[in-house]
């Protein structure tokens, strides 16, 4: 027996102090309340045959003394919270990961698998023991602990009613190695994951986790594996054709039995195509819908079974995707005379160009706002507020510093990621002469000569607007002739009007989104799918977010209203078949556990005495009131 | 006394003073005039009978008639009616007779008890008696006692001496134990002339009630008791651990009061009036309950339909 509370000295003290307090009391006499009586011989009648009970009466005033002893005995005691040596060293630390993953929302369990995870959790908190502590954290796409480390039932109970779904997947690795972080310097810590098994390896880019001494308990949920969802689902507008478009859909049968299903593709609502199809068991199947116009915006694609039923994870049964508004740009190009440039613009029937020469610049620019200019050979002294595109840039006003001549340079390196020249086939472009451009910080270099020592192609953004400057003038290349020409001009033209032709996707669940936002905007509101506003962060112009859900979702900021779609799409949420085992830890092979019968305690309230004492200090009370009540007592 | 009694909150036996200007106003004196001539009706009817032995025929005004009883004188008797009726009835006259009424008033602490009701009621009892006796043209006497007389008005006659009467109830103070016995003796020797003596008290004499009675029985006077009673004090509002002390004596006791203990002390209270109730029985003494609750000329009328005041 120990003392959680009060050290054993000091409860001797309170003991005595009080004890003390009520013995005076018990001498001394309370006072009475004095009551005058007309006629007291009367009340000697009465009281003549209680004279003859006064030793009963002593002996009630002891045992009453004793009484008082005791239940101040049993509150002194209960302040010390005695509890059993046993319970002091077996008492565990225990950190529960519950599975929130969207595998957990498959409902081949009664009403699904995460309620089931929520209902074993809860069986784990009332068997705690005196000793016992336990955290909860929700493992999702990052870890969530969803209070402090604690014993107290009703707190952790409370806790896990904050556990809700996401469409994303669990980072295992990252919540192994939380659970592993609070256990450090912990004797007896525990591990419980509650999930399905779907959990991918226990390693990261770190190297493989390591929970160290403490013990691993796997509670696996679920029980059927029998889905079909959509794992790929992308939509591009055709480049040189925007008001057409392509959809490319994957379907996996992750299943153990082929299955007939029928997809439904709905563009703003309404259904724009029907196809059932058969798909055999871990074979995905792609489909290609061209050639598909219309002003539609939403795109959504839904499956479900022929036969009727509904498999059993409804979150991968549904797929989203956004077309961007499509907008006629309007590109301003400051030149002398450059037949192949004007050629270039003329592929893209989505432009609307004006022409001007160098001298007319300044009076058109202030006749419209240009989404785009175009600078030919002309450079003016400071670069307008529009995005800009610097062919042969020359002198102060241009974007990055232009030194020294270059004979015959070429695109030794080439930054493939980049929107402007991805795809491009710049590398055996033969160029007579050019200058060297010197990017400055934050510009990004998307093609150099001289193996990369002298940039020619430069991206950037000056005072809010993006630039493109190319360190040739293009009559001095044979770049006019080669496909990429008029790519490369309307590529410009899109990652200024942020028009990507190329794929139009939408965000994965369970991941950081950068959302690019106007300049000058630090905080901006996204409304999710589910209806709720939260507000983001800025950060470099983009708005960062963590989305867990599938669905449409706006971003507000300002008033620049962004539309956009996220999705689950992971082949490995979809596979919802229950894992038997862990992932390997530290060479562990855990096998799972069901979820009820984890350690036989029996239910009720927890195993602490001061509660024990309290209840003791409460019936004493009682027994005494109903005495006293009976007049056994008086 | 012990030790906690200088403690200025342990009690105090205080001496409520009665002294009610208000408490013989008009209304009250209306309602004597009232009694008065009631008071006449009832004794000019049936109850002159009840007392003959001391009425019999000295007088010389026809007063009524009442059936003929062994023992009575036959020159009283009707011939005239006998040879009428066939019945045997004799002659009543009006007797000059001149009665000596003692009101005693308890004045002792416990008539003060509460807010003093019952000496108000006692005084009232009092005057509305002596009122009607003055109205009769008895000779009137007030005494005040405790254990001992107290105070005295002197003999008096006559209705117009009423207001004497009602100055000296209004100087009137309780305080004191009671002890009816030895009061009582004093009174009877300062008292040579028998007559009624009515005793208006609360009867709380820890000697025991009975003492001051059979004194005046012994000798000689018609003792009358008006018992003053107050149905608060037989419930006690009391409850849990207390110190109960006697508000004459002084006598203290702790008592831990419940229902139980409370049930008992009304047994007790209901069984000390039915003793006394039972003593005046036996002793053919008059006895009159007077509840405070209960309008004091309703009860003066109990008092002369229950007979013994006037003859």
């Amino acid at each position: 027996m120990f003392f959680a509370g009060l050290p054993f000295a000091q409860l001797l003290a309170i003991f005595g102090a009080v004890g003390f307090g009520v013995l005076v009391l018990y001498i001394l006499k309370l006072r009475r309340r004095v009551v005058a009586v007309p006629f007291s011989p009367l009340w000697e009648r009465i009281l003549r045959d209680k004279e003859a009970t006064s030793l009963f009466s002593k002996l009630k005033r002891l045992l009453s003394l004793l009484l008082q002893l005791a239940l101040l005995a049993l509150l002194v005691l209960a302040l010390g919270d005695p509890r059993r040596t046993e319970s002091l060293i077996k008492g565990r630390t225990v950190v529960v990961l519950v599975d929130a993953s969207a595998s957990m929302q498959a409902t081949d369990v009664s009403p699904s698998r995460l309620a089931q995870a929520k209902d074993a959790v809860k069986n784990l908190i009332r068997n705690l023991g005196g000793s016992d502590r336990m955290l909860i954290a929700q493992m999702d796409a990052m870890v969530t602990p969803l209070g402090p480390m604690t014993d107290d039932a009703s707190v952790l109970g409370g806790q896990l009613d904050n556990v809700h779904p996401t469409d994303a997947r669990a980072d295992f690795p990252r919540a192994l190695r939380f659970a592993s972080d609070v256990l450090r310097g912990v004797e007896s810590g525990e591990i419980v994951v509650v999930s399905d098994g779907q959990l991918g390896e226990a390693s990261d880019a770190s190297g493989p986790v390591h929970v160290g001494n403490a013990k691993l308990t796997y509670m696996k949920v679920g029980q059927r594996d029998r889905n079909v969802g959509i794992t790929q689902f992308s939509v591009r507008r055709y480049p040189l054709d925007k008001s057409r478009y392509e959809v490319m859909l994957e379907l996996t049968d992750t299943g153990a039995a082929p299955e007939d299903v029928e997809i439904q593709l709905l563009g703003d609502g309404t259904l724009v195509d029907v196809t059932k199809l058969r798909l055999q068991p871990g074979v995905p199947l792609q489909r290609f819908y061209p050639q598909l116009s219309g002003a539609n915006r939403r795109l959504e694609a839904k499956i479900a079974l022929v036969d009727g039923t509904a498999d059993d994870l409804p979150a991968d049964d549904r797929a989203y995707a956004l077309l961007p508004e499509r907008h006629r740009a309007k590109v301003l190009v400051v030149t002398p005379g450059n037949t192949y440039l004007e050629a270039a613009l003329l592929l893209d029937e989505y432009l609307d160009v004006t022409d001007v020469l160098p001298a007319a610049y300044p009076e058109a620019l202030k006749t419209a706002t240009w989404d785009a200019v175009i600078f030919d050979g002309a450079t003016p002294p400071e670069m307008p507020k529009a995005n800009v595109l610097y062919l042969d840039p020359r002198g102060p006003g241009a974007p990055v510093k232009v030194t020294d001549a270059l004979k015959q340079p070429g695109f030794d390196k080439i930054d493939r990621k980049h929107p402007v020249v991805r795809y491009l086939g710049l590398d055996d472009v033969n160029v007579a002469l050019g200058h060297k451009l010197v990017p400055e910080t934050g510009d990004k270099v998307l093609g150099a000569s001289d193996g990369g020592a002298s940039p020619l192609l430069v991206a950037g953004t000056r005072g809010g607007y993006r630039f493109v400057a190319m360190g040739f003038d293009v009559r001095d290349s044979d770049l006019p002739l080669r496909t990429a020409w008029p790519l490369f001009v309307i590529d410009c033209i899109n990652w200024f009007t942020d028009e990507d032709a190329q794929y139009l996707s939408a965000f994965r669940t369970g991941e950081v989104w950068r959302i690019p936002v106007a300049g000058g905007i630090t905080a901006v509101t996204v409304k999710l799918p589910d209806g709720t506003v939260q507000s983001v962060p800025v950060h470099e112009g983009r708005a960062v977010l963590l989305g867990e859900q599938a669905g449409f979702y706006e971003l507000t900021a300002g008033e620049q209203r962004t539309e956009f779609a996220a999705n689950l799409l992971d082949v490995s949420e979809s596979a919802i078949a229950p894992r038997d085992a862990l992932p390997v830890v530290d060479g562990r092979t855990v096998a799972g556990q069901p979820v009820h019968g984890l350690r036989e305690a029996p239910i009720g309230l927890p195993n602490k005495a001061w509660m024990g004492l309290l209840f003791a200090v409460a019936l004493l009370t009682a027994l005494e009131w109903a005495t006293y009540h009976r007049r056994l007592t008086v | 006394m012990g030790l906690l009694d200088v403690l200025p909150w342990r009690r105090e036996k205080k001496a409520v003073s009665t002294k009610d200007d208000d408490l013989f106003d008009d209304e009250f004196q209306r309602k004597l005039e009232y009694l008065a001539l009631v008071s006449r009706r009832v004794f000019a009817g049936r109850l002159r009978a009840e007392r003959r032995t001391k009425k019999s025929g000295s007088g010389v005004e026809f007063a009524d008639h009442r059936d003929y009883q062994p023992g009575d004188d036959f020159r009283y008797l009707d011939w005239n009616v006998y040879q009428r009726f066939e019945k045997l009835l004799v002659r009543l006259y009006e007797e000059e007779e001149d009665l000596a009424i003692y009101f005693i008033l308890d004045t002792s602490a416990s008539m003060a008890f509460g807010d003093g009701q019952k000496l108000r009621y006692a005084k009232k009892v009092c005057a509305a008696l002596a009122y009607v006796g003055l109205a009769n043209l008895d000779r009137v006497t007030i005494v005040t006692t405790s254990d001992r007389v107290m105070e005295r008005m002197p003999e008096t006659r006559g209705k117009a001496r009423i207001f004497k009467a009602f100055r000296f109830l209004r100087e009137v103070q309780a305080e004191g134990t009671t002890d009816l016995g030895d009061a009582m003796k004093t009174f009877v020797a300062q008292n040579k002339r028998r007559g009624l003596a009515v005793l208006v008290s609360d009867l709380y004499d820890p000697r025991g009630f009975e003492k001051g009675i059979n004194v005046l029985r012994y000798n000689k006077f018609d003792p009358f008791v008006v018992h003053v009673t107050d149905p608060a004090e037989g419930k006690p509002r009391l409850n849990g651990d207390v110190l109960v002390y006697d508000c004459e004596t002084g006598e203290e006791r702790e008592v831990t009061v419940t229902a139980k203990v409370l049930s008992r002390f009304n047994e007790a209270y209901a069984s000390y009036h039915a003793d006394i109730d039972r003593f005046c029985a036996t002793h053919q003494v008059p006895y009159v309950t007077a509840r405070v609750d209960v309008p004091f000329d309703e009860l003066i009328l109990r008092v002369f339909r229950r007979g013994g005041f006037l003859r």
